[in-house]
């Protein structure tokens, strides 16, 4: 699978700071970790030295020890925007959830979180983790996955030519959109929503109830008439609703 | 009792001719339209004059032998000729004067409404300010002493209606995830503010030449803890007029309701040690703790009365008339509760409208629903309305003293302190908040910071003989209100314009929406646990899964207990488009609102009957007669309503909302099966046979319902091209190319749509009768049309462009 990253970089020119987007296409087999297209990134982000907060000390050579251990580090932070801190502590969370000690996450590592136990959708949100056809987790999809849900920073520089950041708006709601729409043809179809919505009722409606329900919904979202939601419809429906903030984690704040 | 005393407590009783002379001649300027209004006041203008100058007392010896009052007065028995008509104006003074001020506030409300011109620049209660200063400045005039706003009145009594209606209608989810910003405002905001204020004003008054040596350090910070709390019922009156955006408006109001607590600790405080004199460490650290204890235990007295309220409306649901009075009563006790060991009664009167809500909202019954909201909004808004009247009144009573310098520092000083406040404050609330507070969002924050009446009831309250300069105060803090009402609420619209902030989206919850909601919660909670971080999410997860599993068991009775909330919204929206739908009366949206009287063409959709029975007729005839039977049929219909919605007994669905709901889906579903298979619906004309019967039966059965719900499950669209297709089908059914619709539920409402303007044809002339008989004529209406209809190949050929 062919993915494409893009960072906006802060760059500092002749004492000033300036705004420079920049955007690297890393083309990276899904789940694969340690990937040799990394040096190109790399190069970018010696050349340019961060100014965003902690980022330019680590560049510079001066990491944490945890950091160390993470492969390409760097280019992680930068593709995901995450801080140091917060990266050193998904990395901990990520070994404590690794029972195997593999570096790899599998189903059963997720599913043995207690808390996610009493989640009604949690074999969906286990499953946004995994790439198709793949069984394990490494480090850097599960950041990358879990930076969905990073706040939006407005005083990263944006630009039109840029690939959106993966925690953009609309990015969320892509992912969003992913966990309903599970045979992922781009459209929410009334049996998918019915299947949402019996997990999320946890059974105590009849299905005539559901079904009214699902209905409605489709009724209401649907604006081409295909009587299944489409992306552009759920983003439509989904208008006026804060998404930079309803999708939004704060990590180690 | 307590305007009563409002207008006359502290005045004398000879003031009243001038008083309602007042009155009538403002009513009378202000409203020479509202004639029958006047009459009332003209009529209690005279006699109340004649009583009261020409002694009240011997027309209450007049009127002895027919009164009351007999017993009191046995000995001066005078023998009268027509003992039982007689002048007592002193029997009804007291509520007839309430009566008179509250008609002279909603008169004025009304008035303002009538120009739009006007209040469309200037806010309501600018307006109202003015009217009262008139009112006082005519008092005056006459030669008597306006009314002060008492204190104890206008705590007791005006403001525990607004905070209630704010309270009850507290949007719950933007005022808890900005719970904490809020907090940040209202605490260490107002305390910033008092401090601040109380310090620099100190600072002033120790120039020398100002006159204001004697003022001490605490009587500045009392002064300053008491101007510097926002005021609700003034941030609510320029907030609702303006429509901006959710956020800024809970912040800003918000902050408003829970820096009472502090305002009053910090009152209490300063007010106890300017009569001591001193003020030790241990004071200091005394009164955080009282601040805790005010805050906490508001909160807590309030939530005890809601979970009260909400378990006594478990059991109500054989008494539904009082339901209403048990929110108020309990809401009110709440807030008496707090006041009487001095905690925040505005704390517990929003928590506990807050913690009943949900309970009671799922127990009471939705007419019982409306009438709450209906008091409170009518409530709220008089009480409004009296306070603003009643400050413009007070501050031509007062006693005022007028010193330049301390008035200007003052307003100076609220500005600066309010916007170093707001700025400093968020700089520090932004480094923890997801969505940040933009510079635009501080500046209507600190702009929206009005002072109002609770400032002055405080300062009214305050104790001459430990407060000397309390004139000098009161006229400082008019002064603060009238600027911060004035100026900032009749500019803060054309800025929240000029700046382009966000406005709110005048728009109700979509099920979608309410959805996906629910979703992105469970995944974020999902999350977060997987992130190993106990965060907002999983906390408010555990906390809707206590709820969910011990609260809604004791508090909500029967099956609701167990209805999860997406039902609950579900039901709510369906039931709530549907009202909404009889209430316009399908004025607007005609073609979709007139099969409200759905029969048994629901389920058998056919061609109208009206072009059955007079099949040569024109087709431009036929639209003119279509025209008058729509005009006609919308009056009967709103008189059928009417008569309805005033007797409670007339409820057959109210109960079994629930399962009608679901068999009115099944219907659509019938429908939708039987309009494909075309067959089954040609009724042979010479058999009423038993299928049709039933299912006659059937439909009327389903019909209180139907005539209901129906109609919005069409009007619900929200594509623009609905309506125009389904006119052109009305005016001219054969059209084929009028059907260019692509879901079935399209399809569904198109066939019903000409066939249910046809069941109105024949149900004309017994619309307005007797429910029951209504009912018997409609049975037969719907056997003699299926007796009248024309056969299986009329109908076929006719059904032809609704088919699929």
């Amino acid at each position: 699978m062919i993915m494409f990253f893009s960072s906006p970089s802060d760059v500092k020119n002749n004492g000033h700071r300036r705004f420079f987007p920049y955007c690297h296409i890393i083309l990276i087999p899904r789940g694969v970790s340690g990937h040799e297209s990394g040096g190109i990134t790399t190069f970018f982000a010696r050349r340019f030295h961060h100014v965003t907060d902690h980022s330019c000390a680590i560049i510079m050579g001066s990491g944490d020890s945890t950091l160390s251990k993470i492969p390409n580090v760097e280019e992680l932070m930068e593709e995901t925007g995450f801080s140091p801190a917060h990266v050193v502590r998904l990395y901990e969370r990520f070994q404590a959830l690794d029972k195997s000690k593999k570096g790899q996450l599998s189903r059963k590592d997720f599913e043995s979180i207690k808390e996610l136990a009493t989640n009604p959708i949690r074999d969906r949100i286990i499953g946004a983790f995994f790439a198709q056809g793949q069984e394990m987790v490494d480090f850097h999809t599960f950041v990358r996955i879990l930076a969905h849900f990073r706040p939006v920073d407005k005083n990263r520089p944006k630009k039109a030519n840029m690939q959106e950041p993966v925690n953009s708006r609309t990015s969320k709601l892509r992912f969003a959109f992913q966990l309903y729409d599970q045979d992922n043809d781009g459209k929410i179809s009334r049996n998918e929503l019915l299947q949402v919505l019996r997990t999320m009722l946890e059974m105590q409606v009849t299905d005539e109830q559901l079904e009214s329900i699902a209905d409605r919904t489709i009724q209401e979202a649907d604006l081409d008439g295909d009587n299944a939601i489409s992306f552009d419809e759920f983003r439509k429906s989904l208008e006026k609703v804060n998404i930079d903030h309803k999708m939004s984690i704060r990590f180690l704040r | 009792m307590a305007l009563g005393r409002l207008a006359l407590g502290t005045v004398g009783a000879s003031r009243r001719v001038s008083l309602q002379r007042g009155l009538l001649f403002l009513c009378a300027l202000v409203l020479l339209l509202l004639s029958e209004a006047v009459e009332p006041l003209g009529a209690s203008g005279s006699p109340g004059g004649a009583g009261d100058s020409s002694g009240g007392s011997h027309g209450l010896q007049k009127g002895c032998e027919a009164d009351v009052t007999k017993s009191k007065h046995p000995t001066n028995r005078t023998k009268k000729p027509f003992p039982v008509l007689s002048f007592d104006y002193e029997h009804v003074k007291t509520p007839f004067e309430i009566s008179l001020w509250v008609l002279l506030a909603s008169l004025m409300k009304l008035g303002f409404h009538l120009i739009p011109r006007l209040s469309s620049i200037v806010p309501e209660s600018c307006l109202l300010i003015v009217v009262g200063l008139l009112v006082g400045g005519l008092i005056k005039v006459v030669g008597e002493t306006p009314p002060v706003l008492d204190s104890q009145v206008f705590f007791l009594f005006l403001l525990p209606p607004i905070i209630l209606d704010a309270g009850y209608f507290l949007p719950i989810r933007p005022f808890s995830e900005n719970l904490g910003t809020i907090l940040m405002f209202a605490v260490v905001g107002t305390l910033w503010n008092s401090f601040f204020m109380g310090g620099l004003l100190y600072g002033v008054c120790q120039i020398k030449g100002t006159d204001l040596n004697t003022v001490n350090l605490l009587a500045c910070l009392l002064f300053g803890s008491i101007i510097s709390a926002v005021d609700p019922v003034a941030v609510l009156a320029v907030f609702e007029e303006i429509h901006i955006n959710e956020l800024l408006h809970i912040l800003v109001f918000g902050e408003s309701l829970l820096n009472d607590a502090v305002t009053v600790v910090l009152y209490h405080l300063f007010e106890e040690y300017a009569g001591v004199g001193s003020v030790s460490i241990l004071d200091v650290f005394l009164g955080v703790v009282c601040f805790l204890v005010v805050a906490l235990g508001g909160v807590l007295v309030g939530a005890f009365y809601g979970i009260l309220a909400a378990f006594t409306s478990r059991f109500t649901s054989h008494t539904r008339v009082i339901e209403p009075l048990f929110v108020f009563v309990y809401s009110y006790m709440a807030y008496l509760s707090a006041e009487v060991f001095h905690l925040s009664g505005i704390m517990a009167l929003i928590a506990c409208g807050a913690v009943m809500r949900p309970y009671v909202e799922a127990n009471i019954s939705h007419k019982s629903h409306t009438t709450i909201k209906y008091f409170l909004k009518m409530w709220s808004s008089v009480s409004e309305t009296l306070i603003f009247i009643f400050l413009g009144v007070s501050t031509v009573a007062g006693n005022h003293s007028w010193n330049w310098t301390f008035v200007t520092v003052t307003i100076i000083l609220c500005l600066v302190s309010r916007v170093l406040g707001v700025v400093g404050l968020t700089y520090v609330i932004n480094k923890f908040r997801i969505v940040k507070l933009t510079t635009k969002d501080q500046f209507i924050v600190a702009y929206g910071g009005l002072r109002g009446a609770i400032a002055f009831s405080l300062g009214y309250l305050l104790d001459k003989s430990h407060f000397p300069m309390r004139d000098m105060f009161l006229t400082a803090i008019i002064t603060v209100i009238f600027f911060t009402v004035f100026v900032q609420g009749m500019t803060i619209r054309p800025l929240v314009d000029l700046l382009a902030v966000k406005k709110k989206q005048e728009t109700k919850r979509s099920i979608n929406e309410e959805i996906h909601t629910q979703f992105l919660d469970h995944l974020l909670t999902g999350i977060e646990d997987i992130c190993g971080h106990y965060g907002h999410h999983h906390w408010k997860d555990k906390l809707n899964r206590f709820n969910k599993k011990y609260v809604k068991k004791c508090l909500i009775a029967g099956e609701r207990s167990k209805e999860p909330q997406l039902i609950a919204f579900y039901h709510k929206m369906e039931m709530k488009q549907a009202i909404e739908l009889v209430e316009s009366g399908g004025g607007v949206k005609l073609p979709s609102a007139v099969p409200s009287t759905v029969s048994m063409q629901n389920i058998q959709p056919k061609k109208p009957p009206s072009d059955r029975a007079i099949p040569q007729i024109s087709k431009g005839r036929e639209e003119e007669i279509r025209k008058i039977l729509r005009n006609n049929l919308q009056k009967t219909r709103q008189r059928l309503r009417s008569y309805n919605r005033h007797t409670l007994v007339a409820d057959p669905y109210e109960d079994g909302w629930n399962d009608l709901l679901f068999k009115r889906q099944k219907l659509m579903e019938i429908e939708k099966k039987m309009s494909k298979m075309s067959n089954y619906l040609t009724v042979p004309a010479a058999a009423p046979d038993s299928p049709t019967l039933s299912r006659a039966r059937l439909a009327s059965a389903t019909y209180v319902l139907q005539k209901i719900v129906y109609p919005q499950a069409y009007s619900s669209k929200p594509t623009s091209d609905d309506l125009p297709t389904i006119k052109v089908d009305l005016a001219s059914p054969q059209s084929p190319d009028s059907v260019n619709l692509v879901n079935e539920f399209q399809k569904a409402a198109t066939q019903n749509d000409p066939d249910d303007d046809g069941g109105l044809v024949m149900k004309v002339p017994f619309a307005d009768k007797d429910q029951g008989e209504q009912d018997n004529k409609k049975e037969q209406q719907r056997l003699m049309r299926c007796l009248s209809d024309p056969g299986p190949g009329g109908d076929e050929e006719e059904d032809e462009p609704f088919l699929p």
